[in-house]
């Protein structure tokens, strides 16, 4: 078995010492978008299925609701509740990963950066829920909101988020 | 304390004019009508300092005398507070006047872009570059 290993390690090799690291680059790009990646949906359900529900777990989990009777921060009260919002951001930023999934990626440019954007943003939220930083969690949220709003600016066609490409 | 709901003929006219620059996006032009321009006063209830929109919930006194609840969508809290608006800034039971847009489905509920308060003061509360009608609200802010 030892053996059968090396041997598949020494092929491998072999024909990637021959290539320049750009070379090896494409090589393992084009094989990762032809073998790799399988997509499970297109935009609009990473959209509506995976980062909207995710980036309001977020959104509901920070800010104040201010009435006669006082105000009510919305910040989780117990280790699960932040838990939960943690796993929220955690899922937003894996959005932005998907967005730039082969077959997903719009461009090379604006897509991308405002997707890395997205996983930006999501660590960010992610962090101030393993810290349960209230006001970092808001000031993310808001981050979040920016960067979807830079993305419909350019890519939604419509008034709707079903125009979306 | 009066009720106005402005939608008329003319409104709907500027509205129509002023829709033909709409960008689109979806999160104006999917809830709310920019044909329906409207004005509503009344008294703050209930102030959602949340992302992505903040929103100012009033209770507007029609001319029978009853009461109707009304919730207006603002920008977001950071695009509030570089307006110079934080969550204290308007007190809960302040009488606030708000020129906004209908939403489409004709609910009490619209997209608020200026609000005026009792002493004259002006502040936009909307956001910009969210295809909301380009009727000078934000201008020069």
């Amino acid at each position: 078995m030892k053996i059968c290993k090396l041997a598949l390690a020494s092929l491998l090799l072999g024909t990637l010492v021959g290539c320049s690291p750009s070379e090896q680059t494409t090589q393992q790009l084009e094989h990762a978008e032809s073998d790799v990646f399988k997509l499970s949906g297109d935009v609009k359900h990473i959209m509506q299925w995976v980062l909207d529900p995710a980036a309001f777990g977020v959104w509901k989990s920070a800010g104040s609701i201010i009435t006669a009777a006082g105000t009510r921060e919305l910040a989780p009260t117990t280790d699960e509740g932040w838990l939960a919002v943690e796993h929220s951001a955690a899922v937003v930023a894996a959005s932005g990963n998907l967005l730039m999934m082969p077959g997903r990626a719009v461009d090379e440019e604006g897509w991308k950066n405002i997707a890395q954007g997205l996983v930006d943003a999501g660590l960010v939220a992610q962090k101030a829920a393993k810290n349960q930083d209230s006001d970092a969690l808001f000031d993310a949220g808001g981050q979040i909101y920016r960067v979807c709003k830079a993305c419909h600016s350019v890519y939604v066609r419509g008034e709707n988020a079903g125009d979306l490409l | 304390m009066s009720f106005r709901k402005i939608t008329t003929v003319a409104g709907l006219a500027l509205g129509s004019l002023v829709s033909a620059h709409s960008n689109a996006h979806h999160a104006f032009g999917a809830e709310f009508d920019a044909n329906a321009p409207l004005t509503l006063r009344g008294d703050v209830t209930r102030i959602e300092w949340v992302n992505p929109h903040a929103w100012f919930h009033i209770e507007v006194a029609k001319e029978d005398g009853s009461k109707e609840a009304w919730r207006i969508e603002g920008g977001t809290p950071n695009t509030l507070l570089r307006r110079g608006i934080n969550k204290r800034s308007i007190a809960i039971g302040t009488e606030i006047v708000v020129d906004g847009y209908w939403a489409k489905d004709r609910t009490n509920s619209a997209n608020g872009r200026n609000i005026t308060l009792a002493n004259g003061k002006k502040m936009f509360m909307g956001s910009s570059g969210t295809g909301a009608p380009e009727d000078g609200a934000d201008t020069g802010r």
